[in-house]
């Protein structure tokens, strides 16, 4: 091993929580002890990735209050240690172990919480589609609108839970008391992005299975079949909603593609 | 580009609480520089934006997570992530950090300290190279703020950063801020460590505000210029020739105002007039 790998290891084993005193020999002390100079490179990082995980999780933040998520932010790093250059990958495995999680135990809803938040976070930087070509799927002529398959857009994320998560969500936005309207029940979260900017509604059990199917690769009739409805208005209806939304971002049928 | 052509003027480093209004106010600043690792996402809001900026300004791709000087393989990933914002956007500037993050894989995502030692200094070259040979362009590395030094350095922080741009044909990206924390940090005299660098290979300037921490100073990025740093940054100026400067603010960031009115202040000193500047009282 290099002397420089061999320095970097020891440095490290201080930095994320073993004994100072492994990497402190190889510092000069200059007036101040070598572990106090340590100590603060190992405050600086903790700082430098809590604040990543706070920033991508600030309703889970604020649901647990400030002390509660900075111990939950060391012992998650401690769990999952950071792995990129890139902070925004951070947080990819909060949810679960969140849901594992003993001091959170009371908290059942905090999985879900921290799904949705993620699910928030990879949506604004997914990659970016055009948009459904409405009068295009029109004219798809009827002998082949059985091929007719939609696609949605890439940052399109759906998060179900057994807790009412979209209320919990909405309820602690900037500018909200977390006060919970209606009665708690299990919600799907539909997450999107729309003009740049990442979106977030309740669906309802029917559409779910709906972009279930689509995204499993389903043909139109059977994603249609999966809505269970048997109004063709309000089949329609569903389909411009999350075309207009920019939900559904093209569609093929048979060879072609818009 | 459409807008101004680059000129050795003083921009900001732009953080997203600032973007709505960079982008509306359109302000008169030489360039922008960002973070790579902000922009790594396949698409989104953020690109569009800074498509749209880039339309407007020299932009600097400034990356804080390469782990340039980790033992580690290179980042093949990371790397790849900031090829492609290289390809994209044709900026200005391209620089990165003569620090480490990583070993095992696993990240501090923090600039370290490195071992100023002769083998440091070829693995460092080696990276430099490897990175320039992939980017297809020349790189800027920047001096980092430093809390402590290894008993095994044995070159001055000086040499080695000189060195480093000597061998590898890098450029500096000289953090006047760094300079002086560490010349009060570590005892050494910051004009000595200005003496030491090669003009030519001197490419920006950084300036960013630092703060009193348990023991010397801390580089917070958190606070206005500080005074003695206006005046490392006027004789580094004298002594070198203008270079495009960016002001760093990241914690506490101030109303973009604030921000401007401490890149208007460097631009006076890169225009020589400087003689009529003090820290800028609205900051204060």
């Amino acid at each position: 091993m290099s002397a420089l790998a061999q320095l970097q290891r020891a440095f490290a084993a201080a930095l994320h929580g073993g004994a100072l005193e492994a990497a402190a020999p190889r510092v000069r002390a200059a007036g101040v002890p070598p572990a106090e100079r340590l100590a603060l490179y190992r405050r600086n990082v903790r700082a430098t990735q809590h604040d990543a995980l706070a920033a991508t999780y600030p309703v889970v933040r604020r649901l647990v209050g400030e002390a509660f998520f900075g111990v939950l932010a060391q012992d998650y790093l401690r769990a999952w240690p950071s792995r990129s250059g890139n902070l925004d990958e951070l947080g990819h495995a909060l949810a679960a172990f969140t849901a594992a999680y003993a001091p959170a135990a009371a908290l059942a809803y905090l999985p879900g919480v921290a799904r949705l938040e993620w699910a928030c976070h990879e949506c604004a930087l997914a990659a970016d589609a055009g948009a459904l070509d409405a009068a295009a799927l029109a004219r798809v002529p009827a002998e082949r609108q059985g091929e007719i398959r939609l696609w949605l857009h890439p940052s399109v994320r759906c998060v179900e839970s057994e807790h009412p998560v979209v209320a919990i969500w909405e309820a602690n936005q900037p500018g909200r008391d977390g006060t919970l309207a209606g009665e708690a029940a299990a919600e799907c979260a539909l997450v999107w992005r729309s003009g740049g900017l990442v979106r977030v509604r309740r669906v309802e059990s029917a559409e779910r299975a709906f972009l279930h199917a689509v995204c499993g690769g389903a043909s139109l009739d059977a994603a249609v079949s999966a809505l269970g409805l048997e109004d063709a208005g309000r089949v329609a209806a569903v389909l411009a909603r999350l075309g207009a939304d920019g939900v559904i971002a093209g569609f093929t049928a048979g060879e072609d593609a818009a | 580009m459409a807008g101004r052509p680059p000129r050795p003027g003083a921009g900001i480093g732009l953080r997203a609480p600032h973007h709505a209004e960079v982008e509306r106010r359109a302000p008169d600043v030489a360039l922008l520089e960002v973070h790579s690792e902000n922009f790594f996402g396949a698409g989104g809001g953020e690109l569009d934006l800074l498509e749209r900026l880039r339309a407007r300004y020299p932009l600097s791709l400034h990356g804080v997570g390469l782990s340039l000087g980790s033992a580690d393989p290179l980042a093949e990933r990371h790397l790849a992530a900031i090829e492609r914002l290289v390809r994209r956007f044709e900026p200005l500037l391209v620089s990165e950090h003569l620090s480490w993050s990583s070993i095992d894989g696993r990240h501090a995502n923090d600039l370290l300290p490195l071992p100023f030692t002769r083998a440091t200094l070829d693995h460092v070259v080696s990276r430099i190279d490897a990175v320039q040979e992939r980017l297809g362009r020349r790189i800027l590395v920047e001096n980092i703020a430093s809390y402590l030094e290894f008993g095994e350095s044995t070159m001055p922080e000086w040499e080695f950063v000189a060195a480093v741009a000597r061998q590898s044909g890098c450029a500096i990206l000289l953090d006047v801020n760094n300079v002086y924390v560490n010349s009060v940090n570590h005892g050494f005299d910051a004009h000595a460590y200005l003496a030491a660098m090669d003009p030519a290979t001197l490419a920006e300037y950084h300036l960013a505000g630092h703060e009193a921490g348990p023991f010397g100073l801390i580089d917070t990025h958190a606070a206005p210029v500080a005074p003695d740093v206006w005046a490392l940054y006027a004789e580094a100026v004298a002594r070198f020739g203008p270079r495009p400067t960016i002001v760093e603010w990241d914690a506490k960031l101030p109303a973009l105002d604030v921000l401007l009115g401490e890149a208007g202040a460097a631009e006076a000193i890169l225009a020589g007039r400087h003689l009529a500047v003090r820290a800028p009282e609205h900051v204060a």
